[in-house]
């Protein structure tokens, strides 16, 4: 493993003249799982649009595999290998399952692959299979996440690259859902880029994680060492010294050590 | 301490809180202080000011109360923090100003040692502070607190909102009127006012007793110095440091000066351009943050922008350097530096916040000659003032005389001598009256009558004192050769990417260094230059950054004899917040816990 699947260093991403991302560097080795954290307005779906060329920096690189992928076409960051699972799920409403998931397989010719790969999707999640000839837009949330993910592993990709799976979904359903995503980084040897605001989950199943905090990284570790620090415990777990009154209100300031 | 001081007589009052309520009435609805509350500028009235100081004093006579008890305010600056100081003077009672970054241990220590009797606190996160260690504080008997936010609810015999004391007062003022009056009537100037704990950088911080005459004496000096009159002032600082309560409570009395209090110490910086404030009194850091500022915003600007300032500059160097050659600047460069300022200095002193100041201060710390010429430059002359805890300010430099480097001359009042040892000695009227509890500690401070500063300097023939170092400091290395470390210091902490250095060497073969990067120049430097870094400790860990940081101490290294070079440095990756303890309250690094807290990275510059 000389290079890293996923390289990006120092990124700044603008919407108009606001900067959104200022200046990020983050690494993802083969075979990995990654988290990124960070609250609403972070920057953590702009780095992801970076990355996969929906959003153009205006300073940085980004390097996939060692070559440089910043400021393409996303259609073509995707034949490179990289498969973005957009934030909302973003299924097409109209196409039936069997349609959405032959989308994520749209720069492929291999017929037999495809056909495999398929089965592959269906099997990881056997409850799309018997609604493959039903709109995507009549499935409920936690299937369509499913579709959505299926849809990008479709494509075959180096790199899946997750926006939020838990958003809207039971706790139980998350736990299904992420049980898979470890099963495909194992199984089928994806290497996978996760944001995700359900710090606990993500950080169980990644073996490091990054926290981005107002455009920036402010922390960057092994999940290990992530769980166990008292920034992520109260400000992402909810876990925090009530004090001696029991109920407390004011927060501390935020150290990232 | 049996001799007796001659009086410091302010305006016919000889003691502050005499002078709070002459000069509070005749002020009226003048505006003395303005406090932003929801984005919105406040303001508050002499008349305003006195009424509410005034409930809290009768409250805590209602509360029983005697002349000489200890009251406590721990909280960030705000305008309660100024009721209950004044409030708690006009009582008789002795004022504890705690700061609010103390972790409860301190908090206790500076409780019980003082035997404090009522306590005020910011909110709720100061109270759960206290809460922690209530049971270690029987002596503390009603804790009042200032906002009441998310307290709603919360009920404990001891804990009152600080609305409540007002309230109190009010009635015990309307049934005993007078009283007040009778007893600042009888107030002593050798009474203890105020008691000060220095931020101790070994052991326990010690708490300084600041009398009456020592107030007094500092209201004269701010007379004669005429820095300050009708001015508007940001109060910032904590001010349970002296700086800070000299500055923004008892100038203002003394002189009718306006203080803004800032929003939080974060947002200082858009405050003071928000304010433009007339009088600016900052720490050295806050001088070099700014420094460091305009040439990261320089560095950025166009081509066309960057030649113009450059030019500026060297006009203004040109200019300094004839004014600190006592010679007047002549037409021509006269004429171009008004060129300049109306050009390109008028915008940088915009960008600060510094374009309506008409005096500026530096004082609390050394601060770099170097950096003093180029706000001379920039047409910013700062004045540096010295002092201490224990004197108060005892010397300023003047208007119009630029003695880069020293600390000026010896007020009216106050007497400097360097003794054998080369330490500074003074005496002055408003000098302090030991430590309390610690007879000790007073006896080797305070020696016949004089103040043993613990820094050594020099006197020139004109009277100009210079700053050594702290006599502690001082290095002396295995081959026997003096080092003062503050020096190279002050020259590092000049470069915009360094934030605090600390140099080591005492008993050692060479000299090394400890060094806190400037967090927001070296990111933009290393986002311009494409490094890529994730967190602070990730940035330290660059070697890019080491290089960078290497360049700096080797361009200081220049200037420095063999000895005296920098050989080896680490950077301390740890990003740190005045809740720390390597941090004193105005952020500078301690340097004794430091060389403790890191001793291993210090043994590692020396084996490898």
């Amino acid at each position: 493993m000389s290079q890293p699947m996923l390289e990006m260093r120092n990124i700044e991403t603008f919407y108009g003249p606001i900067m959104a991302i200022r200046g990020v560097s983050l690494k993802v080795d083969e075979g990995e799982i990654v988290t990124v954290l960070g609250a609403n307005g972070a920057g953590k779906t702009t780095l992801l649009k970076t990355a996969c060329g929906a959003l153009d920096s205006r300073k940085g690189q980004v390097l996939f595999q060692g070559r440089e992928i910043q400021c393409r076409d996303p259609d073509w960051v995707a034949r490179q290998g990289i498969a973005h699972v957009p934030e909302g799920r973003e299924v097409f409403p109209f196409l039936s399952v069997a349609e959405n998931l032959a989308m994520g397989a749209y720069n492929r010719h291999d017929r037999d692959g495809i056909e495999q790969d398929l089965q592959t999707v269906y099997d990881y999640f056997p409850v799309l299979r018997p609604m493959r000839e039903k709109m995507a837009g009549y499935l409920s949330g936690g299937q369509q996440q499913m579709l959505a993910i299926g849809r990008g592993f479709m494509s075959r990709p180096r790199l899946l690259m997750l926006d939020e799976p838990s958003l809207g979904l039971s706790p139980a359903l998350v736990t299904e859902i992420f049980d898979i995503i470890t099963r495909l980084n194992r199984e089928q040897g994806l290497t996978i880029l996760l944001v995700e605001q359900n710090a606990n989950v993500a950080l169980q199943i990644s073996a490091r994680g990054y926290v981005m905090e107002v455009g920036g990284m402010v922390m960057d570790g092994t999940s290990q060492w992530l769980l166990e620090s008292e920034d992520i415990k109260e400000f992402y777990l909810g876990k925090k010294d009530e004090g001696v009154r029991g109920r407390r209100r004011w927060k501390k300031r935020k150290t990232w050590r | 301490m049996t001799e007796s001081h001659p009086l410091t007589i302010v305006d016919g009052c000889d003691t502050l809180p005499k002078l709070f309520l002459k000069k509070s009435v005749e002020r009226g609805d003048k505006i003395a202080m303005r406090e932003k509350d929801f984005g919105i500028w406040q303001s508050f009235s002499w008349d305003d000011y006195r009424q509410y100081a005034l409930d809290i004093a009768h409250g805590l006579l209602a509360l029983g109360l005697q002349r000489g008890d200890v009251i406590s305010i721990q909280s960030e600056d705000c305008k309660e923090w100024l009721f209950a100081d004044m409030g708690g003077g006009l009582c008789g009672a002795v004022v504890n100003g705690i700061y609010p970054t103390y972790q409860p241990p301190q908090v206790q220590h500076a409780l019980s040692d003082s035997n404090c009797r009522f306590l005020f606190l910011e909110d709720e996160e100061q109270l759960d502070k206290y809460l922690e260690i209530e049971d270690q504080l029987p002596r503390v008997e009603q804790v009042f607190v200032f906002d009441w936010k998310g307290l709603r609810g919360f009920e404990h015999a001891r804990v009152q909102p600080i609305e409540k004391l007002y309230e109190t007062g009010r009635a015990y003022g309307e049934a005993h009127p007078g009283q007040v009056e009778d007893i600042v009537s009888r107030g002593d100037p050798e009474d203890l006012a105020i008691l000060v704990y220095t931020s101790g950088t070994t052991g326990m911080p010690k708490g300084a007793m600041l009398p009456q005459r020592y107030i007094m004496f500092q209201m004269s000096i701010a007379e004669y110095l005429e820095q300050v009159g009708e001015d508007e002032i940001l109060t910032y600082l904590p001010l349970c440091h002296v700086a800070e309560r000299i500055l923004s409570a008892w100038i203002p009395v003394a002189m009718g000066s306006t203080i803004n209090f800032a929003e939080s110490p974060e947002t200082v910086a858009r405050d003071l351009q928000e304010l433009s404030p007339t009088f600016v009194f900052a720490v050295p850091r806050v001088w070099e943050k700014f420094y460091s500022r305009v040439t990261t915003a320089m560095s950025e600007a166009t081509w066309i922008g960057r030649k113009a300032f450059q030019w500026a500059t060297a006009v203004g160097m040109r200019r300094a350097d004839a004014l600190i050659a006592g010679k007047s600047p002549g037409g021509l460069l006269e004429f171009q530096f008004r060129l300049a300022d109306a050009l390109v200095l008028s915008n940088i002193k915009k960008l600060l916040g510094l374009d309506r100041a008409r005096s500026l201060a530096s004082g609390a710390a050394p601060i770099s000659e170097a950096l003093l010429k180029w706000y001379l430059a920039m047409g910013l002359p700062i004045k540096e003032a010295y002092g201490q805890t224990e004197t108060g300010v005892i010397s300023s430099t003047l208007e119009d005389r630029y003695r880069l480097g020293t600390v000026g001359e010896a007020v009216p009042g106050a007497d400097i001598r360097i003794d054998d040892n080369g330490e500074i000695l003074i005496r002055c009227l408003g000098q302090f009256q030991g430590y309390l509890n610690l007879p000790d500690k007073t006896a080797e401070t305070l020696v016949d009558g004089w103040v043993h500063t613990g820094d050594v300097g020099e006197l020139d023939e004109e009277g100009n004192l210079t700053i050594t170092d702290r006599l502690k400091d001082i290095i002396i290395t295995a081959g026997g050769k003096n080092v003062t470390p503050s020096l190279m210091e002050n020259e590092l902490k000049f470069s915009p990417y360094i934030s605090d250095a600390v140099v080591i060497g005492d008993q050692r073969k060479y000299l090394t260094c400890l060094i806190m990067i400037d967090q927001e120049n070296v990111e933009h430097y290393a986002q311009t230059q494409a490094i890529p870094f994730t967190d602070y400790r990730s940035l330290c860990n660059r070697p890019e950054i080491l290089e960078l940081i290497q360049g700096e101490v080797d361009r200081v290294n220049t200037g420095f004899s063999q000895v005296e070079k920098v050989k080896k440095f680490r950077l301390i990756d740890v990003l740190l917040t005045a809740e720390d303890e390597e941090l004193t309250p105005t952020m500078k690094l301690k340097r004794s816990f430091v060389s403790q807290k890191y001793g291993e990275l210090i043994e590692h510059m020396y084996t490898s």
